[in-house]
C-alpha cells in the first residue's frame, strides 16, 4: 500500500478488508503457558511422589512451593517479550489470570497466617483442591472467552478432583500420597491438553 | 452540506493503519507492515504523521538488542474515524 488519494467506496472497502484481517489472526499466546505449567506441574508430583517413597519424609507436600519459583520465572519470561498484537481478548483473558494468581496468593497467605496463629499448618493440605479449583475455573473461563469447547470442559476433571478433595478433607478423611500424582494428572488434563489444542489452533492461523 | 473528509484519514496506506489499530488494542511495526504490505520507510512516514495529529500513539520497547514500536489509537483517533466513516457514509448515500 502506498500514500495514494482513494475514493470514497474504496475507503470503506479498504476498512472492512482491515477490519477482517485482524480477525483471521488471533494471537492467543497462552497456549505456550498452559503447555509450561501443565507439564511443570505434572512432573513435580511426580518427583513429590518419588520423594515421599524413597524417603518417607511426610513433609514433602511443602515441594509445591517450587511452583512460585516456577511462577516467577514464568512471569520474567513474559516480561520479556510483549505479544506483537495485542486484542481486546488478549486483555479479558489476561485479567481473568491476574485474578486468579491474586486469588491463589490471597489464600496461600491466609491460610499460611492461620496456620502460624494456631500452630498448625494442615490447612495447608487445602491448597491443593483449591488450586485444581481455581486453575480448573481460569482454564473454563479461556475457553468460553475463545469459544473453544474442549477447552472449556477438559478443565472440569480438575474443578471435580478439587473439589473431591474439599470433600474429603471436611470428613476428615486424610490426604494421602497418591493425591500428588492425582493432581498433577489433573493438570494435564485441564492446563497441558488445552495448551496443545491451542498451540494447534495458532499454527493453523498462521 | 457535505463535511470535508479528513484529509490524514483518507489516504491508503493511512486508512489501513487506522482501521487495523481500531480493531486491536496494540500493534506492533512489523505486524502493520504485513497487514498492509507496505515498505518499512513509507509506513514509517505515515506512522509519524498519525502521530503528530495525535490519532495514534506509539511507544518504542526495547527487548534484548531489537527495538520494537508499538502502536496504539489515541481517544481523538478514535473520534476522528468514527467522524471519517459518518462522513463517508453520507458521501455514498449522496451519490446514491
Amino acid at each position: 500500500m502506498e500514500e495514494k488519494n482513494i475514493d470514497e467506496k474504496e475507503s470503506l472497502e479498504l476498512i472492512s478488508q482491515m477490519i477482517q484481517s485482524t480477525k483471521e489472526y488471533m494471537e492467543i499466546g497462552s497456549g505456550n503457558h498452559f503447555i509450561y505449567w501443565g507439564y511443570f506441574t505434572a512432573a513435580l508430583s511426580i518427583v513429590i511422589y518419588s520423594v515421599f517413597q524413597l524417603t518417607g519424609w511426610k513433609s514433602c507436600g511443602f515441594l509445591w512451593l517450587l511452583m512460585f519459583v516456577f511462577w516467577i520465572f514464568m512471569e520474567v519470561l513474559n516480561h520479556r517479550k510483549r505479544p506483537t498484537v495485542m486484542t481486546y481478548i488478549n486483555k479479558v483473558i489476561d485479567h481473568v489470570w491476574y485474578a486468579m494468581g491474586s486469588m491463589f496468593i490471597v489464600t496461600f497467605a491466609v491460610i499460611l497466617c492461620i496456620g502460624f496463629i494456631y500452630g498448625r499448618y494442615n490447612s495447608l493440605d487445602l491448597m491443593m483442591p483449591l488450586s485444581a479449583i481455581y486453575v480448573g475455573i481460569g482454564v473454563a473461563i479461556t475457553g468460553i472467552i475463545i469459544q473453544n469447547k474442549w477447552i472449556a470442559y477438559l478443565p472440569f476433571v480438575g474443578i471435580g478432583l478439587g473439589l473431591y478433595m474439599l470433600t474429603a478433607l471436611y470428613l476428615n478423611i486424610l490426604p494421602n500420597i497418591s493425591w500428588h500424582l492425582m493432581f498433577g494428572l489433573s493438570f494435564i488434563i485441564m492446563m497441558a491438553i488445552p495448551g496443545h489444542i491451542l498451540k494447534r489452533k495458532e499454527n493453523k492461523a498462521c | 452540506m457535505l463535511r470535508e473528509l479528513d484529509p490524514l484519514l483518507h489516504s491508503q496506506l493511512r486508512l489501513a493503519v487506522v482501521s487495523i489499530l481500531m480493531s486491536l488494542d496494540e500493534a506492533d511495526f512489523v505486524y502493520l507492515r504485513k497487514k498492509t504490505e507496505s515498505t518499512a520507510g513509507n509506513l514509517s512516514v505515515q506512522l509519524d504523521k498519525l502521530s503528530a495529529a495525535g490519532y495514534i500513539s506509539t511507544e518504542r520497547v526495547i527487548e534484548g538488542k531489537k527495538t520494537r514500536t508499538l502502536c496504539r489509537m489515541t481517544s481523538k483517533g478514535k473520534q476522528a474515524f468514527e467522524d471519517y466513516v459518518d462522513a463517508l457514509k453520507v458521501y455514498l448515500n449522496v451519490k446514491k
